[in-house]
């Protein structure tokens, strides 16, 4: 006899309606899956021998033949071990088919009948075809963040079983753990001193520019970066939905009970490895920390330790906003449009790299910024310099609300707000992704701005390349003041600033090497 | 080892001596000890007979019947054909074209490979600008500057090559040569030396080989300094510098100057080597001073604190040449920059030009200003030291560096003195 049960399987970060046939007939006892499962998914077959007998069923002592269609689909997971389960039984006419019917299962089985939980759930749900939907009891409330007009829970095998018989009522929902107050971000407000480097920050989250921090251990350069989330606008509901489904499908923790609106922040280790980053890994391709941190920022400390072919793999989805994965098994896309924060030495010694003061060999310092390169160099719209505070600031009296203190994030946030928002009206989600055929109409440059930029590009402190560059961070810069195009001649100079150090990249962040003044520079001393 | 030696005829002395310098394990002492005794063409007939052994550095050692081999092995002729396609000259204690000065003092030369115009160097007075290759930008300027206005006052200005302070006295004085060939080509010339520099010209004394160019990055400086100046080495052609080359050649550059200046050093560095190699030859030490709190001028201050001389422009050293008034006597018209009057370096602190409009702007750059100190600031410290808000900070920045009361080095800025 032959039943039909729905589940889903996943594929990257998508899910997949997949539908478990499974076939009870009289011949050798046996059990078989079909439709290119991977191990996990194989071992269903001794997982769901065990629960059912555990649960109180009868195993058949028959021949049983599972079928994951689409058969060509290959399937990774535990998370159809209850459509197998359910398709047993009704195969063995120990259930009816017809309350199987529109509804979806997903769940993994213990040996005991219990249900649980999977990773990906989200999308799994979301790609199921059928009304409603069967998860273990923990994921109820995840589950519902897709918006399915059924969802439905049991703890074990066996009360999921009566419920569906309608020996039992469907058991509640269990009530989801309260939405976390606005998770502790710190507060800007913190920080002392640093004006470049908060000036960066908020450039940074209003624009959605790419930053790079470079200076001494101590500088504060994590602390600023770690204070970003805070500054950031809150996600869409649709932004919110995407980061729950790549989290879910990276088998991280998905806030229960609702969304969280809050970007995500996420700050891999540098011994990370290209995979890690990027996505990929066995069976089961999985979205890296590129990928969880889409719609946020990853923040990457130490940039110089990271090892220089993984870092470079960066620059594909820098550019597309999203990462394609090719494995022999399949090739899938991940979502990846993330801002880059990254902080690193000028140089290994740690000398606060004001001219003179550093340690290293000159070889030794190219060295250690040849490990970036040029390209992805080139991809921070802001690179600031943080030098170690000012012992007055360190000492200032003064905590949040004490006398001189820092701005609040809460202050500056309202402000990125307000330039997203006049960012949106041009028809961007922010200044860093206006094409460049755009920005003669929305950035136009008054004289003394062109002045400016014509001055430093005849000097060769600008590249062509640059420029693009500079006017948008002059746009976000101009949008922050709340001042509208043209650029004036003080928004372009602080996003020249703001990408100081010229063109040249760390390596020129010490002394120049080899270029020497030239007579026309040669000035008295 | 006989059949050898009749296919050693018809090469000039110089090839021997180039061979006795490509032997391994070869250094100047034992060169200059050969050669006092025989020409260089007996000394290679006595090391390929055995007669002579390798130098021994401490106990003595057993290979040198298989040294008398690999000397054998040695292309004499194939390397002579080298340097002398390349125009690389060589010379030894005793043959013409040897800088008399290099031969006396504690350690005297071996043989010397030159590349350019060596017989410059005779005449001219002869100053050598050395430093640390972990320089500030303004130490490259210093040296620079330094280069260039002694070489422009008819000095010849020594250095090493090496990166930082020496490339840019050699940069320097080598722009001082070019100027110097304009003006006397533009203003219809009024006779004099037709080609190579009308000044004091510039050496380089390298570690290298004079045809190995160390290091890379100054491939185009090198090129030049053969052009219209001159490289001098102990090392062989296509030898690459050893660690104890280093060492070595900074005892030729103190050698040869009259005057050592150094620029910047750090506690520790090879100028170190190069200032005590000019107190064991009685060669005058000067050095620059420069900020207590900059690590590359802690070794310079120490040297002023011993007793070196300060060292604050080139009218400081040609003071110390006794050549007085050179740079008064030059015409300021086509200058480089015709400093203001040089006879009052450093005007103290209102480096703003009167000429500037007042205004609230005015006030903001005097500010700024006040807030940019002798030490390179970054911008950060900048904003943080005059409380200004960051547009008016840069603003204000800008106008201050085009008016020249500012420098900035990538991203560090400095006051500069007028």
């Amino acid at each position: 006899m032959l039943a039909t049960v729905s589940s889903a399987t996943l594929v990257g970060v998508d899910g997949h309606a997949v539908s478990v046939e499974v076939h009870v007939s009289n011949g050798l006892p046996g059990f078989r899956v079909v439709g290119l499962p991977d191990t996990s998914c194989r071992e269903a077959r001794d997982r769901v021998r065990a629960a059912l007998i555990s649960s109180g069923f009868n195993w058949p002592q028959k021949r049983i033949t599972v079928n994951l269609a689409p058969s060509g689909l290959r399937k990774a997971g535990s998370g159809l071990d209850l459509a197998v389960a359910l398709g047993v039984l009704a195969a063995d006419a120990q259930i009816g088919t017809a309350p199987l019917a529109g509804l979806a299962f997903i769940a993994e089985l213990g040996l005991d009948g219990s249900l649980r939980r999977v990773p990906g759930l989200l999308p799994l749900v979301a790609a199921s075809g059928e009304e409603g939907v069967v998860v273990p009891p923990s994921c109820g409330r995840e589950a519902c963040l897709v918006g399915r007009a059924l969802t439905r829970t049991a703890p074990t095998l066996m009360a999921l079983v009566q419920a569906l018989r309608g020996q039992a009522p469907w058991p509640e929902l269990p009530p989801g753990p309260e939405p976390v107050e606005a998770s502790t971000v710190p507060d800007l407000a913190e920080v002392r001193g640093q004006p470049l480097g908060r000036r960066a920050l908020e450039v940074a989250a209003a624009g959605g520019h790419h930053l790079l921090m470079v200076g001494p251990a101590g500088a504060g350069k994590t602390m600023l970066a770690a204070r970003l989330p805070g500054l950031l606008p809150a996600l869409s509901a649709d932004q919110a939905l995407e980061v729950a489904m790549v989290h879910s499908a990276a088998g991280l923790d998905v806030a229960a009970g609702a969304l969280c609106l809050r970007p995500p922040f996420r700050s891999p280790h540098h011994s990370a490895s290209a995979v890690s980053l990027i996505g990929g890994g066995g069976a089961r391709l999985r979205p890296g920390e590129i990928s969880c941190a889409h719609n946020g920022v990853l923040f990457l400390d130490e940039l110089a330790e990271f090892p220089a072919g993984v870092l470079d793999n960066l620059r594909q989805p820098l550019e597309e906003g999203r990462v394609v994965v090719c494995r022999a098994t399949g090739t899938v896309a991940f979502p990846a449009r993330f801002m880059l924060v990254a902080a690193m030495n000028a140089c290994r010694c740690d000398a606060d790299g004001s001219p003179g003061s550093c340690r290293c060999s000159s070889a030794a310092r190219s060295r250690y910024v040849a490990r970036l390169s040029g390209p992805l160099l080139d991809r921070f719209d802001l690179r600031v310099r943080v030098p170690r505070p000012l012992v007055e600031d360190l000492l200032r009296p003064g905590g949040p609300a004490g006398e001189g203190a820092s701005e609040a994030s809460a202050t500056v946030a309202a402000r990125v707000c307000d330039a997203r928002g006049r960012a949106r009206q041009r028809g961007a989600p922010a200044n860093a992704q206006l094409p460049a055929w755009r920005l003669d109409d929305v950035a136009p440059v008054s004289a003394g701005g062109r002045r400016l930029l014509e001055r430093r590009l005849r000097e060769g402190r600008l590249s062509a390349r640059g420029l693009d560059r500079v006017r948008r961070v002059a746009l976000t810069v101009a949008d922050l003041a709340g001042d509208e195009p043209p650029l004036g001649e003080e928004h372009i100079l602080v996003a020249l600033a703001l990408r100081a150090p010229g063109e040249e990249g760390p390596g020129a962040w010490h002394e120049p090497v080899a270029s020497y003044g030239t007579p026309a520079e040669a000035r008295p001393w | 080892m006989v059949s050898v030696l009749p296919a050693l005829d018809g090469l000039p002395p110089a090839a021997y001596a180039a061979a006795l310098a490509g032997l391994p394990g070869v250094g100047p002492g034992w060169l200059v000890a050969v050669l006092a005794e025989r020409s260089p063409r007996e000394a290679w007939a006595a090391v390929l007979a055995g007669e002579i052994g390798p130098p021994v550095r401490g106990r003595p050692r057993p290979g040198a019947h298989e040294w008398a081999g690999a000397a054998g092995r040695l292309d004499v002729a194939g390397q002579w054909e080298r340097c002398r396609r390349a125009g690389i000259g060589v010379c030894w204690p005793g043959s013409p074209g040897y800088p008399d000065v290099l031969g006396q003092g504690p350690a005297p030369a071996g043989v010397l490979f030159s590349a350019g115009a060596l017989d410059r160097l005779g005449d001219r007075r002869r100053v050598a600008i050395v430093g640390t290759r972990r320089c500030t930008p303004d130490g490259t300027d210093i040296a620079y500057r330094l280069g260039y206005d002694l070489a422009d006052a008819g000095v010849c200005v020594i250095s090493g090559l090496a990166l930082g302070i020496d490339g840019a006295a050699h940069a320097g004085a080598l722009a001082a040569g070019r100027e110097a060939g304009d003006r006397s080509g533009g203003d219809g010339g009024d006779g004099g030396e037709v080609d190579g520099p009308v000044v004091g010209g510039t050496v380089g004394v390298a570690a290298s080989g004079v045809d190995v160019v160390y290091p890379r990055q100054h491939a185009g400086l090198w090129r030049e300094m053969v052009r219209v100046g001159a490289i001098l080495s102990e090392t062989p052609p296509g030898h690459p510098a050893q660690a104890w080359r280093f060492p070595s050649r900074n005892r030729l550059i103190a050698g040869l100057a009259e005057i050592v200046v150094v620029v910047e050093c750090h506690s520790k560095g090879g100028s170190w080597h190069t200032v005590e190699a000019a107190i064991k030859r009685g060669v005058e030490v000067g050095a620059v001073p420069g900020s207590v709190r900059s690590a590359a001028s802690v070794g310079t201050n120490r040297l002023l604190h011993e007793g070196a001389t300060p060292v604050r422009g080139a009218q400081d050293v040609l003071d110390a040449l006794g050549v007085f008034d050179v740079l008064r006597a030059r015409p300021q018209a086509s200058g480089p920059t015709s400093p203001t009057s040089p006879a009052s370096p450093a005007s103290p602190a209102s480096p703003a030009s009167p000429a500037s409009a007042s205004g609230p702007m005015r006030t903001m750059e005097d500010v700024v200003l006040a807030a940019v100190g002798w030490r390179p600031l970054c911008l950060d410290e900048v904003v943080e030291r005059s409380g200004l808000p960051l547009a008016a900070v840069v603003i204000a920045l800008d106008h201050l560096e085009e008016k020249g009361a500012l420098g900035a080095e990538e991203g560090w800025w400095v006051r500069k003195a007028h």
